[in-house]
Formats: structure tokens, C-alpha cells, sequence
């Protein structure tokens, strides 16, 4: 690693993480499908098994029940895995292994088993891939006690939270948004870890309080931006841990203005915004001037055709108009 | 002699009790929710348990694994406790009999299974373990005939070629997945299936002592090699109901002809008799103490 990083984007940070991890503890190994020699469908393990030879790094059949469970047994027994499952959409071929196996196994032993499992996924639509590798499963899988669920959305907190997520004994899911692969910013040189659990303030605001994950953190900050040419000052707060999700952070900010917004690409019922929403409503319904309001997809598959997945998809003008609403209401 | 046939023998007798004092609080009310007895596999579990070495191999089993967790070493009374929802359980009564996980103590068991087929590729995990630590041990897969036509079974079986992982796949056919037989629900035959996987292949029945050493020290060598193997090994159901009275408890066709092979083999039967009865004892009383543990 060189001491200076020009601006990476979040697969080249990502990369360089998976580097230091693998160089600083021999524990960990990584697989996937097209993983190894192909440097992973974005490009995410370039170099790893050049670097740390086929023992560690290694490409699996298309089985991701067999491979995912071989991960969930390797965490386990005295390995740090991070296996990479090529889209979210793919853990419904291997759900009882996230469901019951991975999710289960350290609460059916009181806690004694250690489960240092990293399961690497990509989340996102918004480039045509279509309803079966593009949904957005985060709060599906948040709703199953045991995992933790992560979901950054730059370089920096991408690197640093795969190190918090590697050296933590719970099973993490951890989502990479597809259309932020080349998304830039600056980081660190040593990548230092991103506590899982804590939320990042993008911008500060003292009207209303947009809670937006992943992708739906460049939307939420333009319409801020032209949301303040209106005269309205959003704080924008991107969770980055889905869950445990960082109710502190959120219920400051709601506490100062008094309106949440949330904005997730996840499901448009019983997702993640409606989560928030109910928890911050049982929180701090005191503190609220008008009734929290989420915007999501409309609740059918991603569709595929430009037109109809850019109409699917909240934009930056749908968040103006709703945190208008909100402003007026 | 072999005093080692002796102690499998004492060990068999040991599981068998431990299973009906079980089936007997079961029918008491005394178990939470229903179990699932080893009852028959005695042989297959104390033969397998005996070629793993609990510093190196991991065994993870199905929802059916009281017998092979005790012959591996687990702590018995843990097991009992565990399964009859007492305080100081392997899991505190968190996870029951289905799910019984040991982190200590010196044995080779891991863990067992809610889910028909989901223990295999985690043995595979124990398997890449074992491969990457350079220790020479083995991830072993227990699992059934009903199993055998999971998906995850099938997959598990090619990975574990390709990635030539020190794993051996143990299939005990009792004849019965749950209520469908084994002629209802498979048209091929289980080891033709491994064999053009790729892996070593053994059928071997329990009610063949000798025989079925022979063939799991020969699968867990193979294993041992990183060639993967699979071992049929036919075990019998003796009731597929769970509460045994004294009549099911002693109709055991493989323990009683382990018992006749040991009569040919020098040991007289007052000796057997002493032996079963210490198996018998130690269980009953171990299961009595678990039960009189405080409730989790």
C-alpha cells in the first residue's frame, strides 16, 4: 500500500481492504464464483490470488448452498471467511444456509460458538439487470435475529466496516451497492475500521432529518442541496449499519427538527423504512411536528426496461417533493 | 481379545439406555418438545466416533444425533440437560435436541441439525478448516437416507471434490425417511450418486461389526488423504415411535449381533452381561441426575 491513495473508488477501496485483511491475519480466506481468477464480476478481488495463493482465494462451483454452508462451518471452526455471493438476489438459493445456519447457530450454542463470517453481496438497481439481480434485501435480511447487516456508501466507510465486519464474531451481511462501485472519495491509507453500528451525518441540517442508505445517499443529497435553495435545511444521515441500526443518531437529529424522511430502495412494506419510522415514532413522537414519511419503490419487482426502472426508482425530485409535503404538513 | 470391542460394546449399551430414559421422560412430559432417538445406529455411531480424534475432526450431525454426540465425547449429562431443557445444558436449553452444539470438552462433535441436509456443507467448513490449518483432520457429515436427495447434499458432495477437502459424507440408511420409504423416494442407488461425484465409495451394514470398522477406518483414511468419501452404512429403525417400554428397549438386531460376534471373538457372556449393565446404569443415572436440574 502506498501512504497517499488518490481518491479510490468504493471497488478499489474495497480491494485494498481485502488485501490488508488477508496479509494481517492468515485466518482469513476468501471464495466466491468467478472470485479468484477473474478478479470478482466488479473487480473486487483483483489480485488476492496472485497475492495469497489458491488456499486462501478461491473460485467455487455455482452452489452457493454448498458454498455458503462450507463458510457458515469454516467461521465456526477457527476461520475468518468472506465469501462473496455474487447478487443479494441469489440468497434465495441458499436461504436456509443464511436463515437457519449462519443467522442461528451462535444463539443455539448460548454463545459460544464464534461466527467470523463475512458474506460479501451486491444490492442496487438502476442498471438494467433486471428483477432477479437487482433487489435491494437488506431489510429482509435485518429481520432475521442474528445477522448483522451492513451497507456503506463510500470508499471509506466500504473499507473500513469490511474490517469491523471481519474481526466480528457475528455472521455480517454486508451489501454492496452495484452502482456505487465507481463511486470515489478520499480514505485513509491504513483503511482504518468503521465501527458497525454507528451512523455517518453527510450533512447537517436544522428542518428536517433524511435518513437514506446505500445509493439512496446521492439522491438524498441532491434534493438536499436543492432543497436549501428553497430555503429548507435537510440533515442527511446515512446509517451505513442497517442493523443494529444507530437509533441514536437518528433520534438526535429527529429531536432537533422535528421531521423524518426515510428513503430506502429496500421493500415498500415491512422494510427497512418502516422500521425506522416505528422505531423513531415510539422514540420521539413528543418531538415530531408532523408524521414521518418514507419514500420506497412501489412494492412490485425491479422492472427492466430505462424507462420504467428510473420511474421504479426514487429520484432526487421525488425526495424535493416529499420533503415539501413534509414541510408544509 | 479386543478390549477396545468391549468398551464399543459397553458404549452401545450406554446410548441405547440413554435414549430410552429419554423416550420415558418424553412420554412423562418431561421433554419440551418431541425428540428424535439414535435408537438402532448404536454400532455406526461408536465405529465412526472411534476413527475421529476430537483434537482434529468435526462431526456434524442431523436432527437425530443424541447417539453419535455421545460417542464422540460429549458430556452426557450436558447432552441430557440440553435436551431436556435444563439449566446447564450444552446451550443452557437455547437450542435442544435438535441442536446440540459442544464447544468443550473432548469430543468431535460440533453440532446438529433442525434441518434435513443443512449439516453437510458446514462439515465442509470444518473440512477447509481442518485443510487450512494443516492439521490432518477431517469434517464428517452424518446424515440419512431422506437427506440423501437434498440439493445441498448433492452440492456439497462436488465441492468438497473440487476442492479436494479432507471430508467424509456418512450416510446412515435406516429405510425410512421419517414416514417415506427409501423405495418411494429414491429410484438410484446412494453410492452409484457419490461415485460419479467423484468420491470413494463403501456400503457397510452395522449389524457387521468387523465389517463396519473396517470400511469407516477405510472412508475416514481416504478422507484423511483429501479424496473425499461417502460410506453407506445401513443401521435399523427399531420403532419409529419414541416411547420405548422394556421389550423395544432390548429388540436391538445390531447391538445383539455385535454381541455374537463377541462371543465368537473369546469374551464369555458374564463379562458382556457386565458390561452391558455398566452401559445400562451409567445412562439411566446420568439421565435421572439431568432431570433433576433446575429448569432453563
Amino acid at each position: 500500500m502506498p501512504n497517499h491513495m488518490p481518491e479510490p473508488t468504493i471497488a478499489e477501496a474495497l480491494n485494498a481492504a481485502h488485501h490488508q485483511l488477508m496479509a494481517d491475519d492468515e485466518s482469513v480466506i476468501c471464495f466466491g464464483e468467478d472470485f479468484a481468477q477473474n478478479g470478482g464480476v466488479f473487480g473486487v478481488s483483483n489480485g488476492l490470488l496472485e497475492a495469497f495463493g489458491p488456499a486462501r482465494v478461491f473460485d467455487t462451483p455455482i452452489s452457493e448452498t454448498a458454498f455458503i454452508g462450507m463458510a457458515v462451518g469454516a467461521a465456526i471452526t477457527g476461520l475468518k471467511p468472506i465469501v462473496e455471493l455474487m447478487f443479494c438476489d441469489f440468497a434465495g438459493v441458499c436461504f436456509d444456509q443464511i436463515l437457519n445456519q449462519a443467522a442461528k447457530a451462535r444463539f443455539l450454542s448460548n454463545g459460544n460458538l464464534k461466527m467470523p463470517l463475512v458474506i460479501r453481496t451486491t444490492m442496487g438497481a438502476g442498471d438494467g439487470s433486471g428483477a432477479m439481480h437487482s433487489q435491494s434485501l437488506h431489510g429482509l435480511l435485518a429481520s432475521i435475529p442474528g445477522l448483522v447487516v451492513v451497507a456503506p456508501s463510500s470508499p471509506a466507510d466500504a473499507a473500513g466496516l469490511l474490517k469491523s465486519a471481519v474481526m466480528s464474531d457475528d455472521p455480517v451481511i454486508f451489501m454492496e451497492n452495484k452502482t456505487l462501485y465507481g463511486h470515489t472519495g478520499p480514505v485513509e491509507a491504513s483503511l482504518p475500521p468503521v465501527p458497525i453500528g454507528e451512523a455517518r451525518t453527510l450533512k447537517s441540517g436544522n428542518d428536517i432529518t433524511i435518513v437514506a442508505a446505500s445509493a439512496m445517499t446521492q439522491a438524498a443529497l441532491a434534493a438536499a442541496e436543492t432543497l436549501e435553495h428553497k430555503g429548507v435545511s435537510a440533515s442527511v444521515i446515512d446509517p451505513r449499519t442497517i442493523k443494529p441500526v444507530d437509533w441514536n443518531t437518528i433520534q438526535s437529529s429527529v429531536q432537533q427538527t422535528g421531521r423524518l424522511l426515510v428513503i430506502d430502495e429496500g421493500a415498500a412494506f415491512g422494510g427497512f423504512a418502516d422500521t425506522v419510522i416505528a422505531g423513531m415514532t415510539d422514540r420521539v413522537f413528543s418531538a415530531l411536528k408532523a408524521a414521518p414519511k418514507k419514500l420506497t419503490p412501489p412494492d412490485t419487482p425491479v422492472p427492466y426496461a430505462v424507462g420504467a426502472e428510473g420511474t421504479w426508482m426514487p429520484g432526487a425530485s421525488d425526495i424535493v417533493n416529499v420533503a415539501t409535503q413534509l414541510m408544509e404538513a | 481379545m479386543d478390549q477396545k470391542a468391549l468398551k464399543h460394546y459397553e458404549k452401545c449399551w450406554f446410548i441405547r439406555s440413554f435414549e430410552a430414559a429419554i423416550a420415558r421422560a418424553a412420554a412423562a412430559g418431561k421433554v419440551p418438545g418431541l425428540v428424535h432417538l439414535s435408537t438402532g445406529s448404536e454400532v455406526a455411531d461408536v465405529l465412526l466416533a472411534h476413527h475421529l480424534d476430537w483434537r482434529r475432526d468435526k462431526v456434524t450431525g442431523s436432527h437425530r444425533s443424541h447417539g453419535i454426540a455421545l460417542a464422540c465425547g460429549t458430556e452426557p449429562l450436558d447432552v441430557a440437560k440440553e435436551i431436556l431443557g435444563k439449566k446447564g445444558g450444552l446451550s443452557d436449553g437455547l437450542g435442544g435436541t435438535q441442536h446440540l452444539i459442544a464447544t468443550s470438552g473432548e469430543t468431535s462433535f460440533l453440532m446438529s441439525n433442525g434441518i434435513v441436509g443443512a449439516q453437510v456443507p458446514l462439515a465442509a467448513g470444518a473440512a477447509l478448516s481442518a485443510k487450512s490449518r494443516g492439521s490432518d483432520g477431517i469434517g464428517v457429515a452424518v446424515f440419512g437416507d431422506g437427506a440423501a436427495n437434498q440439493g445441498a447434499v448433492f452440492e456439497t458432495m462436488n465441492l468438497a471434490v473440487v476442492l479436494k477437502l479432507p471430508m467424509l459424507f456418512v450416510m446412515y440408511n435406516n429405510g425410512m425417511a421419517q414416514s417415506t420409504s427409501v423405495a418411494q423416494a429414491t429410484e438410484s442407488d446412494f453410492s452409484d450418486r457419490a461415485r460419479s461425484f467423484g468420491l470413494n465409495t463403501w456400503k457397510t451394514d452395522s449389524n457387521d461389526y468387523p465389517d463396519c470398522a473396517r470400511t469407516l477406518h477405510q472412508g475416514a483414511a481416504s478422507a484423511r488423504r483429501s479424496e473425499p468419501g461417502f460410506v453407506e452404512v445401513k443401521v435399523t429403525r427399531d420403532h419409529g415411535h419414541y416411547y420405548a417400554d422394556g421389550e423395544d428397549f432390548d429388540a436391538s438386531p445390531a447391538i445383539e449381533n455385535f454381541e455374537k460376534y463377541l462371543l465368537t471373538q473369546g469374551f464369555n457372556s458374564k463379562l458382556l452381561r457386565v458390561a452391558k449393565k455398566s452401559g445400562v446404569q451409567k445412562a439411566a443415572a446420568i439421565v435421572a441426575e439431568a432431570m433433576e436440574a433446575a429448569d432453563a
